[in-house]
């Protein structure tokens, strides 16, 4: 099961207490209007992580790129039942429990196993899956290993901070035991023989081989208590009402064994377009979304960026009374903290945090993150300029009756931009390169549509080529650009 | 006798410990020029960056045409620094921009010229320097006499009433001294007020109406070219004039 409580997670949990502390979120203890609430909103918001197929995961669906699998048919029932629509909002793992808490979806389905922990957190529905776990290797090994006791002296991987890397750790003896992030790094790593075997869920493994004539499965004889091998649907703290309503239509599926009769053969049956064509090209409508994305987070936060940028840097310049101080004070402690912050966790800050307040998508929160990040690197840059163009300057056009602000804009920032052109086309490369950040909170910009790519093909290294070489054009492309405007700027 | 253009009234300008002007009472009156010399170290400059507000005075009143600079908001100053060009030893061109483009700037953006009466006035100046075919051409290819002559026809495109020239040929090769003292003396010919900072007593002979001699900040004497450099009333003067002249 995914069961990543990961550092992020703890991290955020604290931010999420930390605002809450300036602005009381309701959903906690308010009465529970939970049912009624849904019913009325007419929409139901599913939160999942796509990259784990057969559970859920991304396919072309009548030329377009959707999100489907055994959970989303299990939310369209969900759906259905309450009498409302399903909307299915993507991001990672670690996103989920976030969002839900901070009421960016309504409730996760996403392969989430009702561990002790989780429920002091979420409410749970009763389960309405019970997996096992398997152990995929090389065909070539078969005969070689049986279960997880096999493979003493050598390698298992395993999904980090996931109820079966726990399992391989405990329960396996002298093996190593190697964890990383994603399923299909773990496969790659067993084709190039780093790994002597992966351990995952069954219907995962499944998958893996039905689609990979290369690998076998295993039995993994982990022995596990119920919990950890079950899958419910989660939903915010204290909506009773809505999860007894729900819990009728997990038993109902549960009875008719809808997921095996119906929702995992429906889901095979994407998996098997998906093998048809492996090929990058084919994925090249993926691709265009990621650079389209990355792009327009680019370009949207290398704007607002500079913006921020001059404005932070005449802040840090402002000279004078105690207001101009304050100012002063102001932009030099934003900038310190921005420095001083990941940008990482500024980006989850702005969609969950801000979240709290008003209700931002993430293309806007990653947008707005992005540029006060970049906002303080540029004012750093801008400040640098400015103070490098010769007091004269000032003193020159201050003479010829021009205000503070026109002798600014006119005569000290074309010089100040002119002498930092070289440092702020660095910047707006490395902001290229950084939008890749907001694929954590699920926007489609390259990286996150290269993962989308690898879990769909399993093919670890390719998509992995293909986005450095998109990446590379976007900042070779970038900087040729940035030159040519150099070269114009620089006269005689 | 004319209302004075510039009025000084107990001028003091110290920066920290440092008292560079300590009392200075003195008036421009309209058309005249005055050369302002002394030893280095005296307070000339500072003196005239006063005039405008380059530097904000200590103590003391700055008046132009009767308004006092010293109490004026910081809009009303603007638009007063207008009306007195100011050139400095370091011409101070925007290197950015062409020589057409640094005279234009300041119609422009202060007065909102429109572009082709901006470019049709700065065609002009040009001319008055003798400077029109290097129109098109940035700072950087100018010599340094070419461009404190732009330096003028800039400040002279805010139709100012006074002109301060903060050591305008110190910074000169010698041979071309001569063309920015020419173009000054049109200048004054044509009645422009002037303010002149210099260490060019041959232009202050001849060009001058009054000679401000200052030293440890004060105004020392104050008289007629001719009756300064023939007899010089004080020791300060006579010191400072026994070490320049031959």
């Amino acid at each position: 099961m995914k069961k990543k409580i990961g550092l992020l997670l703890a991290m955020l949990a604290a931010l999420v207490m930390m605002v809450g502390v300036f602005g009381n979120p309701t959903q906690v203890q308010a009465a529970d209007n939970s049912l009624a609430k849904i019913q009325k909103k007419g929409v139901l918001v599913m939160g999942t992580s796509p990259d784990y197929p057969p559970y859920e995961f991304q396919a072309t669906v009548k030329g377009k790129s959707a999100v489907v699998g055994m959970d989303v048919k299990i939310g369209e029932k969900v759906a259905k039942d309450l009498g409302v629509k399903l909307k299915i909002k993507s991001m990672s793992f670690d996103s989920l429990l976030v969002a839900l808490q901070t009421g960016k979806i309504d409730m996760i389905i996403s392969g989430m196993n009702p561990t002790p922990a989780r429920r002091k957190n979420v409410d749970f529905t009763h389960t309405y899956y019970k997996g096992g776990y398997e152990i995929v290797i090389n065909k070539t090994d078969k005969g070689k290993y049986k279960n997880k006791d096999s493979f003493s002296g050598g390698t298992l991987g395993a999904q980090t901070g996931t109820t079966q890397y726990n399992a391989a750790k405990k329960q396996t003896k002298n093996t190593k035991v190697k964890g990383m992030t994603s399923q299909s790094d773990l496969i790659l790593a067993l084709q190039s023989h780093k790994l002597d075997g992966v351990a995952m869920e069954k219907p995962s493994a499944e998958a893996y081989v039905s689609n990979n004539k290369q690998l076998a499965a295993i039995p993994s004889d982990f022995s596990m208590s119920s919990s950890a091998t079950s899958s419910a649907i989660a939903f915010r703290k204290g909506s009773t009402s809505l999860v007894n309503k729900v819990n009728k239509t997990v038993d109902q599926i549960k009875k008719e064994n809808l997921v095996k009769k119906e929702y995992l053969p429906a889901a095979g049956k994407y998996l098997k377009t998906n093998t048809v064509n492996t090929s990058m090209g084919h994925y090249w409508k993926a691709f265009l979304t990621g650079i389209e994305y990355t792009l327009i987070i680019t370009v949207c936060s290398v704007f607002f960026g500079f913006i921020i940028g001059v404005l932070l840097a005449l802040a840090r310049l402002a000279k004078g009374n105690f207001l101009k101080s304050l100012l002063r004070w102001i932009a030099t402690a934003y900038v310190e903290f921005i420095r001083g912050t990941p940008m990482m966790v500024q980006v989850m800050f702005v969609y969950f945090g801000l979240g709290l307040f008003v209700n931002l998508p993430a293309l806007t929160s990653g947008i707005i993150a992005i540029s006060l990040n970049s906002g303080a690197y540029v004012a750093e840059y801008i400040r640098g300029g400015i103070n490098s163009v010769d007091i004269g300057q000032t003193e020159a056009a201050r003479s010829l009756g021009m205000s503070n602000g026109e002798t600014m804009r006119f005569v000290v920032l074309p010089q100040a931009l002119k002498n930092i052109w070289p440092s702020l086309g660095n910047e707006f490369i490395t902001l290229i390169k950084d939008s890749s950040i907001v694929s954590i909170i699920g926007v489609t910009e390259l990286i996150y549509q290269s993962n989308i790519v690898r879990s769909d093909t399993y093919r670890g290294v390719a998509p992995i080529v293909v986005i450095m070489v998109l990446y590379f054009v976007l900042t070779f492309t970038a900087s040729r650009i940035l030159n040519y405007f150099e070269r114009k700027m620089q006269h005689a | 006798m004319p209302k004075p253009v510039i009025e000084v009234e107990k001028l003091a300008k110290s920066f920290g410990d440092n008292a560079v002007l300590k009392d200075i009472t003195e008036q421009v009156n309209p058309g005249q020029v005055i050369v302002v010399i002394g030893p280095s170290g005296g307070g000339k400059s500072t003196f005239l960056r006063c005039l405008n507000l380059l530097e904000t005075p200590t103590s003391g009143k700055v008046a132009f045409e009767g308004h006092d600079l010293t109490t004026m908001d910081t809009k009303s100053v603007n638009s007063l620094r207008e009306k007195m060009g100011m050139v400095f030893q370091g011409f101070n061109l925007f290197p950015n921009m062409t020589v057409l483009e640094n005279i234009k700037l300041a119609p422009m953006k202060v007065k909102h010229a429109d572009d082709a009466s901006a470019t049709k006035q700065a065609h002009e100046l040009l001319q008055r320097v003798g400077l029109d075919d290097h129109a098109d051409a940035f700072p950087d290819s100018l010599s340094g006499g070419q461009a404190q002559r732009v330096a003028i026809a800039r400040a002279l495109a805010m139709n100012p009433e006074v002109m301060l020239f903060d050591e305008p040929t110190s910074a000169l090769d010698p041979e071309m001294v001569g063309e920015v003292l020419n173009v000054m003396q049109e200048l004054a010919k044509d009645g422009m007020t002037m303010v002149v900072v210099t260490h060019e007593m041959g232009f202050a002979k001849s060009v001058g109406d009054r000679i401000w001699f200052m030293a440890d900040g004060y105004i020392q004497e104050n008289s007629t070219p001719e009756k300064f450099f023939a007899n010089p009333e004080t020791d300060r003067a006579k010191d400072f004039l026994s070490k320049i002249l031959m």
